[in-house]
């Protein structure tokens, strides 16, 4: 390996990043602008969802804890309707998410202490707003009827505590208030870090497309300079999306960050090698700029997303996916920004991780050189 | 290498692409400080026979041999000695002059002690000094032509492989392109250069005709010239287009081809047909200016084998 070739090629690829504009947004604004973007959506909390309310019992209790239920800025209370027909109809134009139905006997039931009849309906098409509907329902009618058997029992001359017998209080750990941004945007520091591994993978065919390639390949240049001469200024780039992102996330959208920001930093740049090196992969079996674009979407970006336990829990997933999960390099980032971010572990927890990263890394730069040979066609 | 010997020699040389036989049997022989030209219609096998001698691409079968280095097993080896100029403009569009040349003279392992004094020698000998921080992408054809020709000559390669290098240049660039080949072959680089122009053939030590794949003819321009059967009879005429309709149909007339108002017809024998050729225009009415035997060109002496392969 030679110093100077190495050096060569990473002068030349920096050039081209600062020459370019579309590169240098690619590489810079992009990653800032999408963890902007997403980080902003997932804080904005589900409010004012709108729910239909069908009252067979048109009492007096059943008209306070309609009042009581839709009270705050959860829920909001569309309209009152008169028929299952009606709700149906509302469900379908998407005008509401949930309806609750109040049977008949509402108020003498809760009367006399027996089952309380009520239902509520949901849109399963939706099931992120009507679950939330759900459990925002569930729980006030819950203090509702607490409430008002407390009052019964004590003017019977009972205790109110007697009918409590156990008091479970859950506590959350790490992210107290379990708000989703505080646990999903350190996840999706690893999508926007990766991202310019696009950027990698179109450096290469863009030589192949416009015949560079070709001269490259007729000098004494070998394979890895080549290789890790255009991975360099990449690599650097990451570095200094590593500081930037997290300080977007800290600052705009109060994600805590528990751990060290040193041994954040060192395994954020083993993690930017692994992931550009499966950009290299890419751009070496990859003969165009559009196949290299799709490719990357289908094995880094989507594959990102979705199965590095960032949204959805690995364990959940079949088994031959969680292998597939394993040899992507954000599953392991994904542990890393969770333990620096939140739990605030150090190297004693986050050393396997980074081994995996760093190895993950050289097998996918061996196998880039071992099938990129200095021969066309 | 003692000049005399040959540099590049190739024994059956084939390569072959998904069922097509790009180069077919190729024995090529070339001495050291022999200016070679390689001709041919497109898809002849030109470009594929300059790629596999500048170790580009995998022989299919038969051996290379290049500075004495097996091509298929030391083609690493072969690398830093030759210089190889693809034949689309292949630098960076997006760098300047200068930046391109110190790219390959990095690559070159050019000793950076005379790196400064060997640029400023190139650019010169291009013509490219006032244009040393202008962008590749941003030079006229014959500009990027002459860089990526400083490039192939940054770490003076003792063998030049020039894939049609003049191809969609203007007339006075290639001839400027030219007198910069000539002095390199009188300081005694090899040079195997492919080109579609048969002035530029004529202008080579010895030239290669390649048809499908085959080296068909290989001889000095002049013995090409002279061997071809055919002669020539120069016909300058206002109604070129009677003429020609009426001359092809002839005995004798082996091919027509046009240049401006003058028709050069490839006749078996001048001396004969001359007199019939000139009866017959006026038999038929066609008023013309001259007709006289003309010598025989590179241009007609390679369109004629090119026919005579066709058929």
């Amino acid at each position: 390996m030679s110093l100077r070739h190495l050096l060569a090629v990473t002068r030349k690829e920096i050039l081209h990043i600062f020459r370019d504009r579309m590169t240098l947004f690619l590489v810079f604004l992009a990653p800032a602008l999408l963890l902007f973007i997403m980080a902003y959506a997932l804080s904005v909390e589900i409010q004012h969802i709108p729910v239909a309310v069908l009252d067979y019992d048109r009492s007096a209790v059943s008209r306070s804890f309609i009042q009581q239920i839709t009270a705050g800025e959860d829920l909001e209370l569309h309209s009152q309707v008169n028929s299952i027909h009606e709700i149906n109809n509302l469900l379908m134009r998407g005008e509401i998410k949930a309806a609750l139905v109040i049977g008949p006997s509402f108020g003498r039931d809760l009367q006399a202490m027996r089952g309380i009849p009520i239902q509520i309906i949901i849109d399963g098409t939706e099931p992120q707003s009507g679950g939330f509907a759900m459990e925002h329902i569930s729980r006030r009618a819950e203090e509702f009827i607490n409430q008002s058997l407390s009052t019964q029992i004590e003017a019977m001359g009972g205790s109110s505590n007697s009918i409590r017998p156990i008091d479970l209080r859950v506590r959350t750990w790490y992210n107290p208030g379990l708000e989703p941004k505080v646990d999903l945007v350190p996840g999706l520091l690893s999508i926007v870090l990766g991202f310019p591994a696009l950027s990698v993978a179109l450096t290469i065919s863009h030589e192949r497309e416009h015949g560079t390639l070709e001269q490259l390949m007729a000098t004494p240049i070998s394979r890895p300079e080549l290789l890790l001469g255009k991975m360099i200024p990449y690599i650097l780039v990451g570095m200094v999306n590593a500081i930037l992102l997290p300080v977007i996330a800290i600052m705009a959208f109060d994600i805590p960050f528990n751990g060290s920001f040193l041994l954040y930093f060192m395994l954020t740049c083993i993690f930017i090698f692994a992931v550009l090196s499966m950009g290299i992969i890419i751009g070496v079996f990859m003969p165009t700029q559009p196949a290299a674009l799709a490719l990357s979407f289908l094995l880094i970006f989507f594959p990102g997303f979705f199965l590095t336990g960032i949204f959805f829990p690995i364990a959940a997933m079949p088994e031959i996916v969680r292998m597939e999960s394993l040899a992507l390099p954000g599953t392991h980032y994904a542990i890393i920004t969770r333990g620096t971010f939140l739990t605030g572990v150090g190297l004693d927890v986050l050393w396997p991780y980074g081994v995996m990263l760093f190895i993950l890394g050289w097998v996918f730069v061996a196998i880039a050189a071992l099938f990129f040979r200095k021969k066309l066609g | 290498m003692p000049s005399g010997s040959a540099i590049i020699e190739t024994h059956d040389l084939v390569r072959d692409f998904k069922g097509t036989r790009a180069v077919d049997s190729l024995n090529l022989s070339i001495p050291g400080g022999e200016l070679f030209g390689l001709v041919g219609p497109d898809g002849a096998g030109k470009t594929t026979t300059l790629r596999l001698l500048a170790g580009l691409l995998d022989i299919t079968s038969g051996t290379a041999e290049v500075m004495g280095y097996d091509l298929a097993k030391q083609a690493e080896t072969i690398k830093p000695l030759i210089g190889y100029m693809a034949q689309q403009f292949s630098l960076y569009a997006d760098l300047s002059v200068v930046e391109n040349l110190k790219f390959f003279a990095d690559l070159y392992d050019v000793p950076r002690s005379e790196l400064s004094e060997r640029m400023e020698r190139l650019l010169l000998f291009a013509g490219l000094t006032e244009f040393k921080d202008r962008r590749g992408g941003n030079l006229s054809g014959g500009m990027q032509k002459k860089l990526a020709l400083a490039c192939t000559l940054i770490h003076q390669p003792e063998i030049l492989l020039l894939d049609e290098p003049t191809t969609g240049v203007d007339p006075v660039s290639r001839r400027e392109f030219w007198d910069i080949l000539n002095e390199l072959h009188l300081n005694g680089t090899t040079i195997l250069v492919s080109t579609p122009y048969m002035d530029e053939a004529d202008r080579c030590s010895r030239v290669g005709l390649m048809y499908n794949g085959r080296m068909v003819v290989c001889d000095s321009p002049q013995h090409i010239r002279s061997s071809i059967k055919a002669e020539v009879i120069e016909l300058k005429t206002d109604d070129w287009q009677t003429a020609h309709d009426m001359l092809k149909q002839r005995p004798g007339v082996m091919e027509i081809q046009t240049y401006g108002e003058s028709l050069h017809l490839l006749v078996d024998s001048a001396e004969e047909r001359l007199p019939e050729i000139e009866k017959a225009l006026l038999d038929q009415g066609i008023s013309y200016r001259g007709v006289r035997k003309a010598t025989t060109r590179m241009e007609e002496a390679f369109i004629s084998l090119i026919r005579q392969m066709e058929s």
